[in-house]
């Protein structure tokens, strides 16, 4: 990370599709030296083994350079391109995340295939549990070295010893960036088990040691206690539809922008459609339905810091494009640190995007007092079953993504969650 | 070896023989009263067992008190008593209260064993008893370790077991008969033959009368009319004699007839009703009862002092607690020193000539 | 102070008890001129005489029922078990005459059984058995289990002295294997356990022939593990503080039973731990047991179903890593 109130170059990076991809090929060029470019526009096309994806912009400014010759394979890292962000940029820009770095969420999601932190399914023993509670330890954060990425009295003790997080959560005062989590007094940690010990994390690949010098940020931390007590509180279910995102791909290299403004319009469509998931329902019980705005919250990363969700307000009045220019805005100036409060509350659906890295389902977790969450993931080129008019089946290779959507089953029932969920996809692969 | 007693010096009075010179009168009515507060006392407990307020199951040994009494009056202070479920009258001579027996068939916390165990499965360490277990017969061991811890410490005195039948086919049996023949040690075992084990038969329990068998461990055996308390007395106080005299133990075997069922639920039908009959013109009760009347005594006086006593104490029997449900799992074990047994009461007027 | 083997630890009791005690009485087969089937007795005869070094017929339910009747009298009478096996001939008298007599007629019982256990020598499955726990299940009689010859010594003394019937529980293993200084005279070793060695990342519960095999299983320090070895010695009364302390430290359990797996003296250890130390746990309670077989003859087969150090060790690997 660095800063600077001159001219700076930002790198773009061939970037890791997968745990064990190791490079990429570049296929296309989307701009040019020069070129003006926005955050999160498509700067090239890469394919690897595993899927063939954009690699967007990570900041604004102009295109610098293009180094890389088309249909040349490099190792996963390789800096692809620079960007010139301009002098008067603001303070603090993150440049593009190291591509050796663990795969990072954009959104409150439960990764399935690492040990990261996260509400994350992992059984605690009791005298783990108890030590946490004793030292007010997020156990989420804990790195385990046990059986399977377990976390072991050893690893919990080391944070104590260690001087880690004995954070009181009751006397850490409002973040500088209002935090969309609505700023109800903190409770004390629960001392209820975290999670079923059914949820067993695949083992932590290989490096994953934990680095006991390493200290959570505030707002890392803070994040961890609400995404704790939204799984704590809310009945969480996740459903997921696979959706055939050609007509997607086609409209949105016409109109130059990413998948996941089409998902936006997509949802805020289905919203209006089933409200039941347009809404809130808040800890004293208050449940509030919300039949024709849609506040859109668009969870963006910040990094190792963590991530933040500007909202879209009244999301239903806008285009694919109004949408997509919007987002782009806002994350711009997520990152820079520039959010009023005002655009970080409010949002009545999460959508949440992280899959510029390959992976293709998440869990997410609800962002309350919000009743459900959509996850959009990589677009991956499958063999599909196509059926013709005349009732004829052939394979045929498709884009395809999953949707995930989390929902609260307090709120809602499973039926009703699978058919926003059609309703989505048949706003995507239609245009009905 | 099986001997007839021939009481030495036998007195003919009336109908009834004196079988032992070494009795005097009182002697005698204490057996009688022995007898008489036994069957008294099981009479009135099987009375509160049909009334259900007996918990468990209630043995008696209706028809066969002299075996214990006779035996029992013969044992000294010192001695040590293995005394078994149809042998009320030995704990009565030993000095057990009658409430106290009472309270314990009934379950109370007045009971020998403060309820922990039921019926006649009870002995007052006090007075040197060991109270029974169920496994018959085991204490056949127990009072063989007695005597040989006697003769160990060259104490003149002895111990006494009773045991039926049926129990001398099993193991321990054999294991303290010979035991107590190698060692010869001053025991005595009293074989209550009362001619049925429950529902069995002698005839399914032995090939050979048991008190052959003393021959084949090496000491002496005696059969004796067990419905007589004074012929048992005398033949018990010869064993002893024999006991501490260093010349080992005997095997008595007391013929008798155990005129009840096996326990209060047996109505012992599978008994030939002749032979109930039989059995019945020999009680011996009835028996020392005509003895004493012979000699003058008034027998109704001993009778009702004894009813008046066994009212007293069903009285205060009934009166008393149950034992509190906190205690069930206290005293399994013993936390301070471990107390020997004690001397029981011995009224036979033989004691008095050694003060 | 002298140094000697369990063997001869347990002969110096039994010693300097019955010089100490005129009540003391030595029954048992061939204890007297003989000296005993594993010489615990020798010499005995000679100093102490016939009449305290009783030569018993053979007849097991007797020299325990006999033993009881001298307790009761007044005598301290020490049975043997030829081997520990052979109790069972002598059950009954054990548990329903000596076990429960004092909870049920307030009369005391004051004697020991020592009972000679445990394979390893191709004793076969009569002369080879573990049997403590059939003994630990019958209320009123305490179990004692020495694996040093200091405790062997005192556990005896203090079974002598206990107004109660105690099983002593010998293991034959131990005879001329470990040796250690034991004091002169008579001393009590109370019935508790004893920590063998102290750790902190998990701990061996275990006792007897155990202890040995737990200790050499964590000689090498199991990757820089912290490795605690406890010493049951008593196992009624089990000595449930000691456990839980433990477990508090370690968190992890491995319980060795020489007896077989089910129902065996660590089954009740681990009920203990799973009831009353269930927070202080990090994982779940290990045991490493004999299997429900009859000990067998031929050794490649004893030494197939015996816990030995590679059993042990291994289990203490799995579960550090957990």
């Amino acid at each position: 990370m660095s800063s600077s109130r001159t001219d700076l170059l930002v790198d773009v990076t061939m970037p890791q599709m997968g745990v064990s991809v190791v490079e990429g090929t570049l296929v296309a060029w989307r701009v040019g030296v020069g070129d003006r470019v926005e955050a999160d526009q498509t700067i090239c096309e890469i394919s690897t083994d595993k899927i063939d994806t954009e690699v967007p912009a990570p900041v604004a400014g102009v295109v610098a350079e293009l180094l890389i010759e088309l249909e040349s394979t490099v190792p996963v890292g390789t800096v692809l391109a620079r960007v010139a962000v301009e002098g008067g940029a603001p303070a603090d820009v993150v440049s593009a995340p190291p591509a050796s770095a663990q795969p990072r969420s954009a959104a409150p999601v439960a990764a399935a295939d690492n040990g990261s932190a996260g509400s994350d399914g992992r059984y605690y023993s009791p005298i783990v549990r108890r030590i946490a509670v004793a030292h007010g330890i997020d156990l989420s954060t804990v790195a385990g070295t046990g059986r399977g990425g377990r976390v072991r009295k050893q690893d919990v003790m080391a944070v104590v010893d260690g001087g880690g997080a004995a954070f009181a959560p009751a006397a850490e005062p409002p973040l500088h960036i209002e935090s969309p989590y609505r700023p109800e007094p903190v409770r004390a940690v629960s001392p209820r088990p975290e999670v079923t010990p059914t949820r067993v994390l695949a083992p932590a690949p290989a490096g994953a040691a934990a680095d006991d010098s390493a200290q959570l940020s505030r707002m890392r931390r803070t994040i961890g206690e609400h995404m704790k007590r939204s799984l704590e509180t809310a009945a969480t279910c996740t459903t997921w539809i696979e959706a055939d995102m050609g007509r997607v791909e086609a409209s949105r290299r016409r109109l130059g922008v990413t998948a996941l403004a089409f998902v936006a319009r997509a949802c805020v469509g289905a919203l209006r459609e089933f409200p039941a998931l347009n809404a809130w329902l808040q800890e004293d019980g208050t449940y509030t339905r919300f039949d024709r705005e849609v506040h859109l919250g668009i969870a963006v990363s910040l990094g190792e810091d963590g991530l933040i969700v500007p909202v879209v307000r009244d999301a239903h009045e806008l285009s694919e494009e109004g949408l997509a220019a919007r987002v782009r805005e806002l994350a711009s100036r997520a990152r820079a640190g520039g959010l009023t409060p005002d655009e970080v509350r409010g949002a009545t659906f999460t959508i949440t995007n992280p899959g510029q890295y390959g992976s293709i389902m998440a869990t997410p977790i609800i962002n309350q007092p919000q009743v459900a969450i959509l996850d959009l993931e990589a677009i991956v080129k499958r063999p599909v079953v196509v059926t013709d008019p005349d009732g004829n089946d052939s394979i045929a290779i498709r884009p395809m993504t999953v949707l995930g959507l989390s929902w609260d089953h307090r709120a809602l029932d499973g039926a009703l969650a699978a058919q926003f969920l059609a309703a989505v996809k048949r706003r995507l692969e239609t245009a009905a | 070896m099986s001997t007839e007693v021939a009481p030495p010096g036998e007195e003919e009075v009336g109908a009834v023989a004196v079988v032992s010179e070494h009795l005097t009168p009182d002697d005698r009515i204490w057996l009688l009263r022995s007898m008489l507060l036994m069957r008294g006392l099981e009479e009135r407990a099987m009375s509160l067992y049909r009334q259900g307020r007996v918990p468990g199951s209630f043995y008696d040994g209706f028809g066969q008190e002299a075996v214990s009494a006779g035996a029992a009056f013969a044992m000294a202070p010192e001695d040590r008593l293995c005394v078994l479920h149809r042998d009320l009258a030995a704990h009565v001579i030993r000095g057990v209260a009658p409430a106290r027996i009472l309270a314990q068939y009934l379950g109370r916390a007045a009971g020998v064993t403060r309820g922990r165990d039921g019926n006649v499965h009870f002995g007052d360490p006090e007075l040197g008893c060991v109270g029974m277990v169920s496994m018959l017969p085991d204490m056949m061991l127990v009072a063989t370790g007695m005597a040989m811890a006697f003769k160990l410490r060259g104490e003149r005195r002895c111990a006494i077991t009773w045991f039926g039948d049926g129990s001398t086919s099993r193991g321990d049996f054999h294991e303290a008969m010979n035991w107590a023949g190698v060692q010869r040690l001053p025991v005595i075992f009293v074989l209550e033959n009362n001619q049925y084990a429950y529902s069995t038969p002698l005839d399914k329990q032995f090939a050979v009368d048991p008190v052959e068998r003393a021959a084949a461990y090496g000491f002496a055996g005696v059969t004796v009319d067990g419905n007589d308390v004074e012929a048992m007395f005398e033949v018990t106080r010869e064993a002893r004699a024999r006991a501490v005299g260093g010349g080992g133990p005997t095997l008595i075997e007391a013929v008798t007839m155990r005129m009840h069922g096996h326990a209060a639920h047996d109505d012992m039908k599978y008994v030939p009703k002749a032979q109930v009959e039989e059995w019945r013109a020999k009680d011996p009760v009835d028996r020392q009862a005509a003895r004493l009347a012979a000699l003058g005594v008034d027998v109704a006086e001993v009778r009702a002092a004894v009813a008046a006593e066994i009212d007293l104490a069903t009285e205060e029997a009934l009166a008393s607690p149950m034992p509190d449900p906190e205690t069930a799992a206290l005293d399994v074990f013993c936390s301070g020193e471990a107390e020997v047994l004690g001397d029981g009461v011995a009224r036979w007027s033989g004691w008095v000539e050694r003060s | 102070m002298p140094t000697m083997t369990y063997l001869q630890a347990i002969s110096s009791a039994l010693r300097d008890e019955m010089r100490a005690d005129q009540r003391v009485l030595l029954m048992g087969e061939d204890i007297g001129e003989f000296g005993g089937a594993f010489k615990v007795t020798d010499g005995f005869f000679d100093e102490f005489g016939p009449e305290r070094v009783m030569d018993t017929p053979l007849a097991e339910s007797a020299i325990i029922g006999c033993a009881v009747g001298a307790a009761v009298v007044g005598l301290r009478p020490v049975c043997e078990m030829q081997f520990a096996d052979f109790i069972s001939c002598g059950f009954d008298q054990l548990v329903n005459v000596a076990g429960k007599m004092y909870y049920r007629q307030g009369l005391a019982v004051p004697l020991v059984v020592r009972m000679p256990s445990g394979g390893g020598f191709s004793g076969g499955p009569f002369h080879s058995q573990n049997p403590e726990a059939w003994f630990m299940h019958a209320p009123g009689l305490k179990v004692v289990a020495p694996s040093t010859a200091v405790d062997a010594k005192g556990l005896l003394c203090h079974a002598i002295h206990d107004p109660n019937p105690v099983c002593f529980m010998e293991h034959k293993h131990l005879y001329r294997r470990v040796r250690g200084e034991v004091p002169d005279g008579v001393f009590e070793t109370p019935f508790c356990a004893r920590v063998a060695q102290p750790g902190s990342d998990l701990v061996v519960v275990c006792y007897g022939a155990m202890v040995e095999v737990a200790l050499e299983a964590v000689a090498d320090g199991l990757d820089g593990a912290s490795v605690e070895v406890l010493d049951l010695r008593s196992l009624v009364p089990l000595d449930e503080e000691a456990v839980l302390d433990s477990v508090a430290r370690c968190s992890k359990v491995v319980i060795v039973d020489e007896a077989n797996a089910t129902c065996a003296a660590g089954a009740q250890v681990a009920a203990l731990i799973a009831e009353k130390g269930f927070e202080l746990l990090d994982g779940p309670v290990v045991r490493v047991a004999t299997p429900d077989v009859p000990i067998p003859f031929s050794p490649p087969l004893e030494a197939a179903v015996l816990p030995n150090v590679e059993r042990v060790r291994e289990a203490c690997r799995e579960l550090l890593a957990y």
